[in-house]
């Protein structure tokens, strides 16, 4: 008896069940089209025009004219002039003073014309940002720190560092606007930290070598820099665009959610085949013709594979076509769901194996009624994991439908599968793990004989 | 050689003897029947003929080989027709018919004709693409036989294969063991319908509670009632008092009631009637018919028993 014969019956059973194929492919079209439109306001992507995917509000904690102030007098004092002469302090003072560190930041940085396609902002004070992050109008906020300018300026004209502490407040709600938020300000920092430390190393050579006037002059050649790069702040954005954070929206996200979510079903169909043949006495009347009893369990398993294959099939051209949901880089999207059905079929075989043994239904039940609305919500396939407790969001990984929404998410942003080796060897070993203990207890004691 | 032989064969479920140690033999071209009722140990014997339950004791020689030692040879040769219809409800009748051939081997044009011939066999050809579970109960029941029949089983066994079904499929599916039979088909027939066994089968054995209580073709089982008589007799009230009264005649061997009608089994034909209606008399019931019956296999099983084969 050949296991193609076995799986094909089994196809073909669960073809004939009209009543599990509408709520296995059906449903998880149907529900992930109602969420995306009913819960499409709450993306990111929805938020403003074309021009901005996000908007993000800037709290400015700081006062200007108080900052230049202390600059000046931060710059004369003892402790940082100490170590230079009058000359070249008066120099220092000067050309930390022509340093517009609100000009490069907002006009360079943020102005900058790649940036400007991601996200846009606005000023706001504290409160009014909170307000706003709470209404949902921003996709995260931005806190500069009550001495964000002269820590700046410090860092970036003499050997000292100052700490720069920019908070971001994302909005749980945008599942990849706050992210993105972010990264953009981390990419900053990165950049500034970068410069820093290049005009550090300028400044020690310069001290060490006895310094004098001309290589003080310098510092304006190393400040114009900054500016160039500024200006040239295309490095910052590419590095973003490197990380291909694409914004997932809503049409995204639930299809993916919907999928995850309902391929477990198949495993909780397939979770009850087992048994199923046995009280309906085909299984004895397989093993009466001498056909092994792994080769009955590995039709199962493949029969839980390829419908899940096909589940998978369906909404992703369905989502694609219908919803106009991008899924990403279509051979990266198959080798993922390969992954993912490896490990669901597997699951599958397992409480499919469990569920014989037992001689009744109840762990299957247990399965499709409690297991998988347990993982689906703490996989993030009800609600976007971002807008659940913590805890919840460490426990995702129990789920392979969270390891597997993760690795479409990727997917979806562009990510290349190098990003997602760790989900997809996760669900591997899951997967073998599952199979390994489904062999395990189909081969304990009466393994072979069957009343 | 014997085809097919039980040696001291035995199956313990916890402190059921569901087959205690019993011993048969089935030889090439006969229709082997088991009669017995239900619980007796019929289907936990063909299990364990069919290798699907293993025995506590006991061994079984196909062809003088052990089956415990060698299932193979006996699986690829056997066809089993389980007491349940064991195919897939929601698949068509052919595509059950195509399963059960993959699953002894069968495939391409070969396994199509077979399907062919097994279907007239068991006369559904016209249903085939009918989904199964809109068959009728006697439908199912020939689809469930024509399963075991499409590796052309050298020794097929049937358990209890006309359980609930109308006497028109009934008919048809003892024609067909008959006809299986003919074309050189050992069988192994088991039924706890003694009408059917009779009709059947060259040799019977009879089963009650894991034992075989007796074997033999149906004449040599009749011959162990020889000059027994079953008589029934119907009553138009049946009371303690009437059955006392019939027990106080002393040649009766048993009483029985089964239904409406006390049964009494005699080895004394000629003074029964008299006696019979003088105690009656003696009550206040009276007789609507006696009947007095041929004797045949549920007689025997009642007279080794002393209880019905039918509950
Ligand atoms: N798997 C089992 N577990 C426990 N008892 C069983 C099992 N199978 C059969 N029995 C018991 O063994 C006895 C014989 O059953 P069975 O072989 O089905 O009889 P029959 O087929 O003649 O009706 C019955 O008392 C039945 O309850
Ligand atoms: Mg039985």
């Amino acid at each position: 008896m050949r296991i193609i014969d076995i799986l094909r019956k089994d196809l073909k059973i669960i073809l004939s069940d009209k009543k599990s194929l509408a709520s296995m492919i059906l449903m998880p079209v149907i529900i992930s089209s109602i969420l995306s439109f009913a819960l499409s306001g709450s993306f990111g992507g929805g938020v403003s025009g074309n021009t901005s995917q996000f908007q993000i509000a800037i709290v400015k904690e700081y006062d200007d004219n108080e900052q230049v102030d202390k600059i000046h007098r931060g710059l004369t004092s003892s402790l940082i002039a100490g170590s230079f002469d009058d000359e070249q302090r008066s120099e220092i003072v000067e050309n930390a003073l022509d340093l517009d560190i609100e000009e490069i930041f907002f006009e360079q940085f943020l102005g900058n014309e790649e940036l400007k396609k991601v996200v846009s902002y606005r000023v706001e004070d504290r409160e009014s940002a909170m307000e706003l992050i709470r209404n949902r109008d921003v996709a995260a906020v931005v806190i500069l720190p009550e001495d964000f300018i002269y820590d700046m300026t410090i860092n970036l004209t003499t050997p000292f560092r100052n700490i720069v502490d920019i908070q971001v407040i994302g909005n749980t709600d945008y599942i990849i606007g706050s992210e993105v938020a972010e990264s953009i300000m981390s990419g900053f920092a990165d950049m500034t930290s970068s410069m820093i430390i290049g005009k550090n190393i300028f400044i020690e050579t310069a001290l060490s070598k006895g310094a004098n006037e001309n290589a003080f002059e310098d510092i304006d050649i190393i400040i114009d820099n900054i500016s160039g790069i500024m200006d040239n702040s295309g490095a910052n954005v590419d590095y973003i665009q490197l990380e291909g954070k694409t914004p997932v929206n809503s049409f995204q996200y639930y299809a993916v959610a919907m999928t995850t979510m309902f391929i477990l079903y198949a495993a909780g169909y397939g979770s009850r085949t087992l048994l199923e043949e046995k009280d309906n006495i085909t299984y004895q009347r397989m093993i009466i013709a001498g056909t092994p009893q792994w080769k009955i369990a590995s039709g199962k398993f493949f029969m839980m594979f390829i419908f899940a294959f096909l589940q998978i099939l369906v909404m992703v051209t369905y989502s694609s076509l219908v919803l106009n949901v991008n899924w990403g880089n279509l051979i990266n999207v198959v080798i993922v769901s390969l992954f993912i059905i490896f490990s669901v079929a597997g699951l599958g075989t397992m409480i499919a194996a469990a569920t014989f043994k037992a001689g009744n239904y109840k762990m299957a039940s247990v399965f499709d009624n409690l297991i998988i609305q347990i993982m689906a919500l703490i996989g993030g396939s009800f609600i976007p994991l971002e807008v659940l407790p913590r805890f919840i969001q460490n426990l995702s990984f129990l789920s392979i439908n969270g390891i597997a929404l993760k690795s479409y998410l990727r997917i979806m942003m562009g990510y290349d599968l190098g990003s997602v080796v760790s989900y997809i060897s996760a669900l591997l070993g899951l997967g073998i793990v599952f199979i390994a203990i489904a062999i395990f207890i189909l081969k304990r004691k009466e393994g072979l004989r069957h009343a | 050689m014997t085809f097919l032989k039980v040696r001291e064969l035995k199956k313990h479920f916890k402190d059921v003897k569901a087959v205690n140690e019993i011993n048969f033999e089935v030889k090439k071209g006969e229709i082997f029947g088991l009669l017995g009722p239900n619980g007796a140990g019929k289907s936990t014997t063909i299990s364990m003929i069919s290798t699907l339950v293993h025995p506590d004791g006991g061994d079984i020689f196909y062809k003088g080989e052990s089956i415990l030692k060698n299932p193979k040879p006996l699986q690829k040769k056997l066809g089993v027709v389980p007491q349940e219809i064991a195919l897939y409800p929601t698949l068509t009748g052919y595509e059950n018919l195509r399963f059960w051939g993959n699953v002894y081997g069968l495939n391409g044009s070969l396994l199509k004709q077979r399907i062919e011939e097994v279907s007239k066999i068991i006369g559904i050809k016209d249903r085939l693409k009918h989904q199964i579970e809109k068959y009728s109960g006697g439908m199912k029941r020939r689809l469930n036989i024509g399963a075991a029949l499409l590796h052309e089983p050298e020794l097929l066994i049937m358990d209890e294969p006309t359980v609930g079904i109308d006497p028109q499929s009934r008919n048809h599916i003892l024609d067909t063991v008959l006809e299986l039979n003919k074309k050189g088909m050992t069988i192994i027939y088991t039924s706890h319908y003694m009408e059917e066994v009779e009709y059947l089968c060259s040799r019977i054995s009879i089963m009650d509670q894991g034992q075989i209580i007796a074997s033999g073709s149906k004449g040599e089982l009749v011959e162990i009632i020889k000059g027994n008589k079953r008589i029934n007799l119907k009553f138009d009230n049946i009371s303690d008092t009437l059955l006392g009264k019939i027990k106080e005649i002393s040649y009766i061997n048993n009483v029985e009631i089964i239904s409406d009608e006390v049964a009494i089994t005699t080895n004394n034909g000629e003074a029964i009637f008299k006696d019979i209606i003088n105690k009656v008399s003696e009550t206040d019931s009276s007789i609507l018919s006696i009947d007095v019956k041929k004797p045949n296999l549920e007689e025997v099983f009642l007279h080794l028993t002393g209880k019905a084969l039918r509950d």
